[in-house]
């Protein structure tokens, strides 16, 4: 959950950035995809806008959280499942 | 309270822990108020006003302008904006470092839509402790009544907030008819809910975790900090040791936990600043309650610096330090920007024209010789009047319009006029000569533009 949290929140703010700046520059209208004018209303390039660059800054996001992982987290545990501590994400409950 | 290890916050194994702020009354809590309600009557109310037949702040983004008052901001201004976003910046970096976050303690969203969700909690659960013994009931009738109203009531003030937010993009009126009416389109459906889940999860559900976890100015802020910024302070020379009883050489500090109780970030502040304390001042007047029933002096917790601390200060010694180089600095800066901004937009010409050469015709030769080359001339009125407007043109002999030399342009429109553009033969050598067009409008001189392009011979 938190993880989830740390990647998707940092991304909303660099995305709701990114859009601004884009959309101030770029008019909808001046927009095309695969050589077609996009036809859908401003609002919804807008918002369609949106969340496409909150997707990429979160893809960013996340290959940052996956790349932080500990050697711990990532090599096999030398302990038994049940010796290990208690608020270890692997420890048996 | 048992003194059980808890998991330190470490971010990823962390189990959340409800905290119950207790209300609290006092100074500080009455100008929190005012705050919430200065700001939620400029954000609600806002969205109401009309100026010239029109809803007076509206930030049109089907048209890409945007409306304050009697002023229309277009793409092409977005230098204003990138002048208040320094402006902002440079606000909370001078308030940061006089006060510590008064922004955070009164007039964040954050903490605004969080005192106003505690209030309907408190209305409808009952003081920290009912709700405290609620949380811990089994599920009853009156639980479950009582859970009801208050996310009910949550739900209303959030949706309000969704529907007066895209209110600023769709004007409310027509926003609100088209609810009424059930014809809201899907997107402006999807902004009120969005926006009114991201307000109902924020003050209702995470509070103080957004301040903890997600907010970056809680980190940076102590950047902004020196020894003589004023921040919440616990006294400890005046109240340690803390002790119930009144003993001889014992402090001021009664460890009643008031100040703790009433934290809404849930720590206490007799450790010392923490990266948590959003500086919302309910310590200080809840100990200051404390200290009045005790009768003794206010203060025991207070803004406070830590040079006032170490020096042992009075209260007109630590304010002199207010006029320091660094707020000086921040504060000539701002006033710098503010003024020059304040200019720009004062000098602004309400006309703005782009000239796009066109590119398909390069230049040719028309009837007699003449060497023509053709633009577009994006004229943009500004202002919310019709306005006609005289084109000219000139930077070599002979040079002329060919055909209309003046244009209409309806209220806050653009429009693209084609014109072409002419000289006598043999006037220039082949090649590319700037030339300028000047618009200006009909009857008010002062409105003029002035813009270069070039002018090309073959
Ligand atoms: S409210 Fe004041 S007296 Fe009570 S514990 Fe806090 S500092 Fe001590
Ligand atoms: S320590 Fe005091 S000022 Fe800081 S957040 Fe808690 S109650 Fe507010």
């Amino acid at each position: 959950m938190n993880r989830l949290v740390s990647i998707l929140w940092p991304a909303f703010v660099v995305g709701g950035a990114a859009e601004v700046v884009f959309f101030t520059v770029v008019a909808p209208q001046e927009l095309y995809f695969f050589g077609e004018a996009v036809e859908l209303g401003p609002l919804a390039t807008y918002t369609i806008g949106f969340f496409l660059f909150w997707c990429i800054a979160a893809a960013s996001s996340a290959f940052t959280v996956f790349l932080q992982k500990s050697a711990e987290e990532i090599n096999r545990c030398p302990l038994e499942p049940r010796e290990r501590p208690p608020g270890c994400p692997k420890a048996e409950p | 309270m048992s003194d059980a290890p808890v998991l330190e916050e470490r971010s990823l194994y962390e189990v959340h822990q409800k905290i119950y702020p207790r209300a609290v009354h006092g100074w500080f809590a009455a100008w929190r108020w005012a705050l919430v309600v200065a700001t939620q009557l400029v954000f609600y109310g806002g969205a109401w006003l009309t100026w010239n037949g029109r809803q007076a702040v509206l930030f049109d983004i089907v048209h890409r302008r945007f409306y304050i008052f009697g002023l229309v901001f277009w793409p092409q201004d977005v230098i204003y904006l990138t002048a208040l976003l320094v402006l902002s910046a440079l606000s909370l970096f001078l308030f940061t470092a006089v006060a510590g976050r008064l922004w955070c303690g009164y007039a964040c969203p954050q903490t605004v839509y969080t005192e106003i969700f505690l209030w309907v909690e408190r209305l409808v659960e009952g003081d920290r402790n009912a709700q405290m013994r609620l949380d811990e009931s089994d599920l009853s009738f009156n639980k479950f009544l009582r859970k009801t109203v208050k996310h009910s009531l949550w739900i209303g003030i959030a949706l309000w907030t969704g529907i007066t937010f895209v209110g600023y993009v769709t004007p409310i009126r027509e926003l609100l008819g088209e609810i009424r009416s059930l014809s809201l389109g899907p997107w402006e459906m999807f902004w009120v809910g969005f926006y009114g889940f991201a307000t109902y999860g924020n003050a209702g559900w995470m509070r103080e975790q957004v301040c903890k976890y997600l907010c970056p100015y809680a980190r940076f802020q102590s950047a902004m900090f020196d020894r003589d910024t004023m921040i919440i302070t616990y006294d400890a020379g005046r109240g340690e040791p803390r002790g119930k009883k009144k003993s001889a050489g014992a402090g001021d500090c009664v460890d009643c936990g008031i100040c703790v109780q009433v934290c809404p970030t849930g720590i206490d502040i007799r450790k010392g600043l923490q990266y948590e304390c959003i500086g919302c001042a309910a310590c200080v007047d809840g100990c200051d309650q404390v200290m009045d029933k005790l009768a003794r002096p206010r203060g025991l917790i207070r803004y406070s610096t830590t040079n006032a601390m170490e020096e042992g200060w009075t209260r007109r010694e630590m304010l002199r330090r207010l006029l320091r180089p660094r707020v000086l600095v921040y504060s000539g800066i701002l006033l710098g920007v503010t003024l020059l901004a304040g200019a720009a937009l004062y000098a602004r010409v309400p006309l703005k024209v782009d000239v796009i050469r066109d590119r398909a015709a390069i230049a040719r030769e028309v009837e007699g010789g003449s060497i023509e080359n053709i633009y577009r001339l994006q004229i943009m009125n500004t202002t919310e009047r019709a306005r006609a407007f005289t084109i000219e043109v000139s930077g070599l002999p002979t040079i002329r319009l060919a055909g209309e030399s003046t244009a209409g342009i309806a209220a806050a429109t653009s429009r693209v006029v084609p014109v072409k553009v002419r000289i006598d033969p043999a006037q220039a050598a082949p090649g590319t000569y700037p030339i300028v067009f000047t618009i200006r409008a009909i009857g008010d001189d002062a409105v003029a533009v002035h813009e270069k392009s070039v002018f090309i011979v073959r």
